[in-house]
């Protein structure tokens, strides 16, 4: 399951960024800002899926999208950027720097590093490709 | 460049270029087999992974080119390494497991092998070593003009090799690259690049405090830059300076595009056990957040010094970095500052020189069906050869180098990063597919650069783009869209057997 929507996804999010990189259009720019954030959220969902499942990572893979997609929409609807805010930096600006690098950071390194050992790569899996070089050795 | 011509300075890059070669000599006892030669013996742990793809990754525009854009264009450069949140994770998760496990299951050296040995189609590895060979003469032609002009500014060529310094300053780094990479290929590379990257952090972080402290703060810096008429309130907003379109691009292409960098991802051949790829995500990505340090740091602070009348207005903005060190950066900050740059360069030009090598005597005599038999002696022939070749074409055709480096990353990025990312993890894609996606990837980023940027032939149109849309994201899309469409028509009847082992990478 996990894995087909992903699949749908970039389906989806490939064809819709090329034409909004290459059409002039104001409204495009919120389809490419939506494709360019789903799209990595995709491929990572296409390479944790295992057996079409995610296994405990559908919730960090949904707030990362929504981190993401939801800053980029925020920062495109920010007329000048927003008000001043911290530092007196613009309030999209204190989006970008604040939020759109160390949330997802945090996230993904605590995601991957957590659910490795029991799902990304088992033991089981590494003895099963090391049997399989032997046999094709031998 | 400003002249750094200062004894400390100078003590620093010699010491440092020692240090290197003092590596390659220790390598050169410890490369005996092509396994060492290309992937270090495959023994390496998850922090140096982290650390030396970090420093492959960063060149020294990181240190020099991006407070530079900063200064041009505003804090949308920043759009660039935004994509640092989640690009370390994005490889792990995509293609960094599946390219060590085929490394478990197959002798997978380089890039194009690991395509061989999942599309088991000479035709695509064929073409992926194509493309890297392209966007290796590119990247290291820009490398070693870079490393030619900052050596020459710091040892003072001008002095006495007058019209010839750069090309002097060219040879001299050429030199102690082309020793240690030739005496330990990817062993010296790796430790090269472990020191490298060290140097790196350390002078980011430095010189990112120096900054801070120079421009009276982050608020300071801000309330001074708002206030000037050379730069304004829109030089801190997200989209002031640039298109919408160019800033979605930079995302775009810098945060999927990572998964088509050579250079980065054969790096992951090398680690010893598949397991410590745990922590891959948090060594690179830590390790990367802080070296961009200094291209936030002086990406602000320069503007701001200006604004307060401190700094003259550049007039390159490329000067940002070397102005800011010599005139406000302690002496030692700016010596580590110069070992950093040189550390960034250098790492980055091993890297493609390694596997430029690799693409000659491995991945290209593969695609036609042949094996070089001593591939440790040709690989270090090969070295020389693609280096020489990447200089001499840096000298001579300056502007011609500058295209093909400035749009290498795209050209990787197009040309590998779907059929890794998508066909590393779906079954269904075909070597058709991959094949079509790189090919398109890689002629349709050259043909679009090309025609945007070239002034030999002013009867070519431009291309028939929006204003600010990034060509390498044009590419980068359509690559991937090529990849899908193939793969969907051809449907589940076009899906090809795979050898149980290569299924098995793919299910684990």
């Amino acid at each position: 399951m996990a894995h087909r929507a992903s699949l749908l996804l970039l389906a989806l999010c490939a064809p819709a960024a090329l034409v909004a990189f290459c059409v002039d259009a104001a409204a495009l720019r919120w389809v490419a800002a939506l494709a360019v954030t789903t799209f990595p959220v995709a491929l990572i969902t296409l390479g944790a899926a295992r057996g079409g499942r995610l296994n405990g990572l559908r919730g960090p893979l949904l707030v990362l999208w929504i981190v993401l997609a939801g800053s980029f929409l925020a920062l495109l609807a920010l007329p000048g950027g927003g008000p001043d805010s911290l530092f007196g930096l613009p309030l999209g600006t204190v989006l970008m720097l604040f939020v759109l690098v160390p949330v997802p950071f945090i996230l993904v390194c605590w995601a991957y590093a957590a659910r490795f050992g029991g799902f990304i790569l088992r033991d089981e899996d590494l003895e099963r490709l090391r049997r399989l070089r032997k046999d094709g050795e031998g | 460049m400003p002249i750094l011509h200062r004894p400390l300075l100078v003590a620093t890059a010699v010491v440092y270029l020692l240090v290197n070669l003092a590596i390659g000599l220790w390598a050169l006892r410890r490369t005996r087999t092509p396994k060492d030669f290309w992937i270090a013996g495959q023994g390496i742990g998850a922090l140096v992974t982290g650390l030396v793809t970090m420093a492959a990754a960063f060149s020294g525009f990181v240190f020099l080119g991006g407070p530079g854009l900063t200064y041009r264009i505003g804090l949308s450069s920043l759009f660039i390494n935004l994509p640092i949140g989640f690009t370390s994770g994005l490889l792990g998760w995509s293609v960094a497991k599946r390219l060590r496990l085929l490394a478990e299951v197959r002798e997978v050296y380089t890039i194009p092998d690991a395509l061989l040995s999942r599309f088991g189609s000479r035709a695509t590895s064929g073409t992926a070593a194509v493309a890297i060979l392209v966007g290796v003469v590119g990247y290291l032609g820009t490398q070693l003009l870079a490393l030619g002009r900052l050596l020459e500014s710091v040892l003072g060529l001008r002095d006495w090799a007058g019209g010839h310094s750069l090309a002097v300053g060219v040879a001299i780094g050429l030199a102690v690259l082309l020793f240690y990479s030739v005496a330990g290929g990817a062993l010296a590379g790796v430790y090269t690049d472990l020191f490298q990257g060290t140097l790196m952090i350390l002078a980011a972080v430095a010189v990112f405090l120096c900054a801070m402290k120079a421009g009276g703060g982050l608020s300071g810096i801000a309330a001074s830059i708002a206030g000037s008429p050379r730069f304004g309130r829109q030089f801190l907003e997200p989209f002031g300076r640039t298109p919408v379109l160019t800033a979605l691009g930079f995302y775009f292409v810098f945060g999927i595009g990572v998964l088509g960098q050579p250079h980065m991802l054969h790096k992951f051949f090398m680690i010893k056990d598949p397991r410590r790829l745990r922590w891959l995500p948090l060594t690179l990505g830590g390790s990367q957040i802080l070296c961009l340090l200094i291209w936030f740091g002086l990406g602000l602070a320069v503007p701001a010094l200006v604004a307060q009348g401190r700094l003259p207005a550049l007039a390159q903005p490329d000067d940002a970095a070397p102005l800011f060190l010599l005139r406000f950066a302690p002496e030692m900050v700016t010596g580590l500052a110069v070992a950093g740059i040189l550390a960034a360069i250098m790492s980055t030009a091993d890297a493609f020189m390694n596997i430029g090598s690799a693409a000659l005597v491995r991945d290209l005599p593969k695609a036609w069906g042949r094996r070089v038999q001593r591939e440790l002696p040709w690989g270090r022939i090969a070295t020389v050869a693609v280096t020489l070749a990447a200089a001499c074409l840096a000298l001579a055709y300056n502007d011609l180098i500058a295209l093909l480096g400035t749009f290498a990353f795209g050209t990787f990025a197009a040309a590998l990063a779907p059929a890794l990312a998508v066909g590393l993890n779906w079954k269904r894609v075909t070597a058709q597919a991959a094949t079509a996606s790189i090919a398109t990837g890689t002629l349709l980023n050259l043909l679009l650069e090309f025609l945007s940027r070239q002034t030999f032939f002013p009867a070519l149109p431009k291309p028939p783009l929006p204003h600010g849309a990034l060509l390498a994201a044009v590419s980068l899309a359509a690559s991937f869209t090529v990849l899908l469409a193939i793969s969907a028509l051809q449907g589940r009847g076009g899906r090809e057997e795979l050898p149980e082992a290569v299924s098995a990478v793919l299910e684990a």
